[in-house]
Order: C-alpha cells, then sequence, then structure tokens
C-alpha cells in the first residue's frame, strides 16, 4: 500500500495553487492523482471500471468480511487498503420454515456478508454479476472471506444455487462518490471495480441500487458495512462481545409450490415476513450468548426496504446509543430505537444477570412477523 | 457426421417456426413514458413471429450462415458465452429443440432476423404487440403482473420450457424468456440517451402513467432490457423478430 501513498502536502501544495481551501491531514493518504481531502477525508475517486473477466474463485473475498452476526477484528493499527470482493448471484434461501425463495444476494446469504473496516480506509471493491451461474457458497474455498466457513458451519438459510440472470448494482451508503459511476448497473457477465473511502465512523447499509430497487433490494440484496471509528468508541475496553444485526422486511407469496416476490404487498408495506439476520428463527436457532455483567455491543441495521424498527431488549436498557454508529452521536439510557429505512444504531446495554434477553422490533406487527431473536447469558464471569 | 444429422432429423420433427401474425394497425398508451410529450402512440400493422425463435431453428440458422456458428462468430458479438449451453457448435442441447433459443447476443439475434427477411421488432412494435396479447389472452392486470414477477422469481425454468409451432396467434410472450428488441437501450443507459437520474434507485414514478402492478411488471422489463449489452448473452434472453407489411 505504501507504494500508494502520497504525501498529502503535495496534494495540499496542489489545492493550494487552485486557489482551494488548502485544509488536509498529513496522515491521510491518497493514492490516485484525482483525490483531494476536506477536514480530512478524501474524495474524487477515479472512475468505476466495467469489464468482463474469467473469474471461477471465491465469491467473497476480504479478510475483514462475515456473515451476520459476526464481526471481524480490526488487528491492525491505522487505516488499510482492503481488496474485497462480493460477487452478485441467486441463491435460493430459506427465511421461514418451510419457506423459501430464489433471492438475489451479494455473496449467496440473505442479508449479504458484513464488512468491517476503520475510518480513513480505503476499499477497493470488484463485484462480478454471476446470475447466469450456479454459485456454491456451501463449502469451503482457498482464499474466501471467513464469511465461507461461518456459511458453511450455519445451514439454516438452506442455500442451493439458483441462476436468474439479471442486470444488478451495488451502492455502499458508507462510500461517498458519484452513484451514477460507481453504483451502475452491471449486465450478466459483467464485471464492476470501484474504490471508496470510509470517510465516517458508522454502520452503513449497502444495498442493489438497480430499477426496481424496491424490488432488488426485497429480493434481498443488502448487507451492513461497519466503519468503526478512527478513535474508537469511549467504551471498546468494557466491550465483551460485538454483533451485528440487520432487520429486513420480506414479501413473499405462494405460487404453485414456491414462494414467490409479492409486488403488491411490497408497494403496500404489508410483508410476509419481517426478519433478524434474514430468517425468522436466525437468532432464535443461534442465539447471541453473553454473561451476566457484560457490556454487549450490537450494530443493528434496518434495511427496510420500506419500514421502521424499533429495537428493543427485553429486560435491558441502552446504556448508550450511537445514532447511526458514529461516535459524536451519542444517547443514554434508551429503551427502544426507532429507525427508519437503511438506518442504524451501535447500541450498548449491561447484561443485568443470568437469563435470556428477548431482541425485538417493538413494532409488535413486525416481531410476529419474525423480527425476534433472543440473547441466551450465562452466570456472571470475574473478570 | 452423425450428430449433424441427427439434429437434422430433429429438424423435420420440429419443423419451422410457424407464419408470422399480422398485428393489426392501432393506438397504444405505454405505460413508460420514453417522451413525457408522448402519451399515446400510433402504430402502423406489421407481422410478428408468433412465438420466440426456437433451438431447431437456430441450428438451421447457423449451419446455413457459418460466422454465427459459435466456433466462428467474431468475439465483439458476443461476450464470450455465445451459445454456451450446446454440446458443440453443431449441436443444440439434448430436449431443447422446441425451447426458446437463448444465450445469443442482439447481433446475433438480428443476424437471425435478417437472414429471415425480417428484422427485431421496435420496443414500442413489441410492447404495443404485448397489450395486444395480453386482451387477446384476457389476462387481468393482476394475472399479468403475477406472471411477470413469477417468471422472474425462477426464469430458467420458464424459459426451459417448450414452445409450441403451430401457433396461430401470439403465444408466450410473457412465460418464457426475455426477449430482444431492436432499440433495447432506451433508457436507464449510459449511451448519449441516458437519463442520469432514472440510473438511480427508486427513480421510476415519473415514468410512470399509473402506479399499478401491471405498470411496475411492465417498467421491469423495460429496466431489465435496458441493462443489458448488445453482446450479452444469458439463459433467458431470447428473441422473436418482426416483418414490415408488404
Amino acid at each position: 500500500m505504501k507504494n500508494f501513498v502520497k504525501n498529502a502536502v503535495a496534494s495540499a501544495l496542489l489545492v493550494s495553487i487552485a486557489g482551494l481551501p488548502a485544509i488536509v491531514d498529513a496522515n491521510v493518504p491518497l493514492k490516485h492523482d484525482s483525490e483531494y481531502v476536506i477536514d480530512g477525508k478524501i474524495y474524487g475517486m477515479p472512475k468505476a471500471r466495467i469489464y468482463r473477466e474469467d473469474y471461477n474463485g471465491p465469491a467473497v473475498v476480504g479478510d475483514y468480511v462475515t456473515m451476520v452476526p459476526y464481526l471481524a477484528e480490526l488487528d491492525y493499527e491505522g487505516n488499510k487498503e482492503h481488496e474485497v470482493r462480493m460477487d452478485v448471484f441467486s441463491q435460493k434461501v430459506e427465511v421461514a420454515p418451510g419457506v423459501s425463495y430464489n433471492a438475489w444476494t451479494f455473496g449467496g446469504s440473505v442479508p449479504g456478508p458484513v464488512l468491517h473496516v476503520r475510518e480513513g480506509d480505503r476499499v477497493v471493491f470488484k463485484m462480478k454479476n454471476r446470475s447466469t451461474e450456479e454459485v456454491v457458497i456451501t463449502k469451503p474455498f482457498k482464499g474466501a472471506a471467513p464469511y465461507y466457513s461461518q456459511v458453511a458451519q450455519n445451514q439454516l438459510q438452506k442455500h442451493e444455487p439458483v441462476i436468474a440472470p439479471m442486470p444488478h448494482s451495488m451502492d455502499f451508503h458508507s462510500g461517498t462518490v458519484a452513484a451514477n459511476d460507481k453504483w451502475a448497473t452491471i449486465a450478466p457477465g459483467e464485471t464492476i471495480e470501484f474504490e471508496w473511502i470510509a470517510n465516517y465512523a458508522g454502520t452503513y447499509m449497502y444495498h442493489c441500487g438497480t430499477s426496481s430497487v424496491l424490488m432488488h433490494t426485497a429480493m434481498g440484496q443488502y448487507g451492513a458495512v461497519v466503519v468503526s471509528p478512527k478513535e474508537g468508541y469511549p467504551t471498546d475496553e468494557d466491550v465483551d462481545q460485538e454483533f451485528v444485526i440487520v432487520q429486513s422486511e420480506l414479501y413473499l407469496a405462494e405460487m404453485d409450490d414456491s414462494f414467490i416476490y409479492d409486488h403488491t404487498a411490497a408497494l403496500a408495506r404489508d410483508p410476509s415476513h419481517v426478519v433478524f439476520n434474514g430468517h425468522v428463527s436466525a437468532l432464535s436457532e443461534n442465539p447471541l450468548k453473553s454473561n451476566a455483567g457484560d457490556r454487549v455491543r450490537i450494530h443493528f441495521l434496518n434495511a427496510g426496504p420500506s419500514g421502521t424498527s424499533s429495537f428493543h431488549v427485553i429486560g435491558a436498557i441502552f446504556d448508550r446509543v450511537w445514532a447511526e454508529g458514529d461516535p459524536r452521536n451519542t444517547w443514554y439510557g434508551m429503551q427502544t430505537v426507532l429507525l427508519g429505512a437503511s438506518s442504524s444504531a451501535t447500541v450498548e446495554f449491561i447484561v443485568p444477570e443470568e437469563g435470556v434477553y428477548k431482541l425485538v422490533d417493538h413494532e409488535f406487527a413486525d416481531a410476529e412477523r419474525g423480527a425476534a431473536g433472543a440473547l441466551y447469558a450465562g452466570p456472571r464471569k470475574i473478570k | 457426421m452423425t450428430k449433424w444429422l441427427s439434429a437434422m432429423s430433429l429438424l423435420v420433427i420440429a419443423g419451422a417456426n410457424a407464419d408470422p401474425v399480422i398485428i393489426p394497425a392501432g393506438e397504444y398508451k405505454p405505460a413508460v413514458l420514453l417522451d413525457e410529450s408522448v402519451d399515446s402512440v400510433v402504430m402502423p400493422a406489421f407481422k410478428l413471429d408468433p412465438t420466440p425463435v426456437i433451438y431447431a431453428d437456430y441450428l438451421v440458422f447457423t449451419q446455413a450462415n457459418k460466422n454465427w456458428r459459435r466456433d466462428n462468430i467474431a468475439a465483439v458479438f458476443h461476450d464470450g458465452n455465445y451459445l454456451s449451453d450446446w454440446p458443440s457448435a453443431d449441436t443444440i442441447p439434448a430436449k431443447r429443440a422446441d425451447s426458446a433459443i437463448t444465450q445469443v447476443s442482439w447481433f446475433a439475434a438480428r443476424a437471425y432476423c435478417s437472414a429471415q427477411g425480417g428484422r427485431l421488432p421496435t420496443l414500442d412494435e413489441w410492447e404495443y404487440a404485448s397489450n395486444y396479447y395480453l386482451q387477446q389472452q384476457g389476462l387481468s392486470d393482476k394475472a399479468y403482473a403475477q406472471l411477470l414477477f413469477g417468471r422472474h422469481s425462477n426464469p430458467t425454468a420458464y424459459a426451459k420450457q417448450s414452445i409450441g409451432h403451430d401457433a396461430e396467434q401470439l403465444m408466450h410472450m410473457h412465460d418464457r424468456v426475455n426477449e430482444w428488441v431492436e432499440d433495447f437501450q432506451l433508457l436507464l443507459t449510459n449511451g448519449d440517451d441516458t437519463d442520469l437520474l432514472a440510473g438511480s434507485c427508486g427513480d421510476s414514478a415519473r415514468f410512470l402513467t399509473d402506479y399499478g402492478d401491471a405498470s411496475y411488471a411492465t417498467f421491469f422489463r423495460y429496466q431489465t432490457r435496458s441493462n443489458y449489452r448488445a453482446q450479452s448473452t444469458t439463459s433467458t434472453l431470447g428473441f422473436r423478430c418482426a416483418y414490415d407489411m408488404e
């Protein structure tokens, strides 16, 4: 990466010559001539490239890319350039007992993989539209992200490859770029490659931005990027467990022996299922685990596509809430966090005692359609 | 040689596509407004294949036009997967003789139609024919929308289904494959006709005359079709040909 790092002072000089404000952070690494810095944040990414490639490698690549509810540990100091790949393809997934549909996915699961980076990191992202292929994600693959082995160990969604050719795109809310360039739609067989900088800390949605975006997202194309603050959260040293939960609605109707997307229900905001981490039983079959007295942190994203979430942990109070996951947006002592579509919060609570803590969308029409899970707390352990 | 002969004998059984049907002149109101000042289009009569072109007929075309064989096609005319489901350049997949041909690029579809003395239908012609077909079939908006969304939920299964070759009226406009049209890249694209805002998410309402299920289903077809490249080939993308009236 060092080969690409340019001295920001040189950049500042160029900006000065251009007659623009020269406020830069000397520690921010620039890589391309097009880049510039405002308030320590990098803008001006080079154009996205769209091309065709022969690629049969793992569909998800990246050392810090995991399956929900896991979050990879950032085991490096300072900033880093991440090479991340999330191919787009179709996959049959189960979302409730006996209810499966042919989802459109990033990386094969619903929601897609979790990407963890640090504020200021650079992401070099590649995505091939492999909707014309049968892509298997349930077997180990050399060079694949940790996500692969986690999916292999958790077969709740009963993944099966499906071919469903369709144009798709990728829209990272964590990126600050020209959407018409970076979030461009690619045809089946094409690959798009672009870069973005994690300029802001927080938990961000990514999704397919191809019209009908309502259908593409409802079909399963969304996930979370967690951008940890450069200086951390003030409680970092006290946190015992850290999880990611993505809430979403599904709009499915039964047709013959299978389930298909129901656009009427989607427009009417009348979901057939509302789920945490892609399955009505995701956090019941595999509950989150902790111990009494632990400080638990959850990065909670409401992916929608259209509904709100009122996230609540039965028996606990959120000690801290950072709206959108930005450490500057601190709330204290909240019982419930209201999130609009594509909004997130990083919440923390103390597990009061041994027991079972239900996680719910306190909009009970949603909870009763699946938006519920559990955290199991063991006895207190002296630290 | 044996394979070639067996393929030809299959053709005798399958026969050629049925004769084109006449789509009578008329006026139609597009569900998707490509030009906000044009809410209805007057269409002259034209002829259209009653069904999508099938494998058996496409094999005859490649035998007669060597430049469109899989092992001979110019690289610029496809994305690398042209007829990739054929066991060999002379052999169509088993049990697919009377299914809609797929894995064909826009260039190949055009060449095929030209060789039949026809052409690809324009987008307006295809959509006008679709409206005509829906009326002919008595399909309600809801049934039509469910058919389209159902097919997109499992498109490969629909694409593999067979097609009768004695159709005397329009068939399989919505229950087999997506179909190429001549001017498929009209909106949401990167060419001169790009509407930048249309490419971003959620920005579809201003193109629609109403927000019913049928219009969304139709819009979805426009959008999907428009995001293919002329070189694109997929297992669910085929075509049928149009012809001018004599």
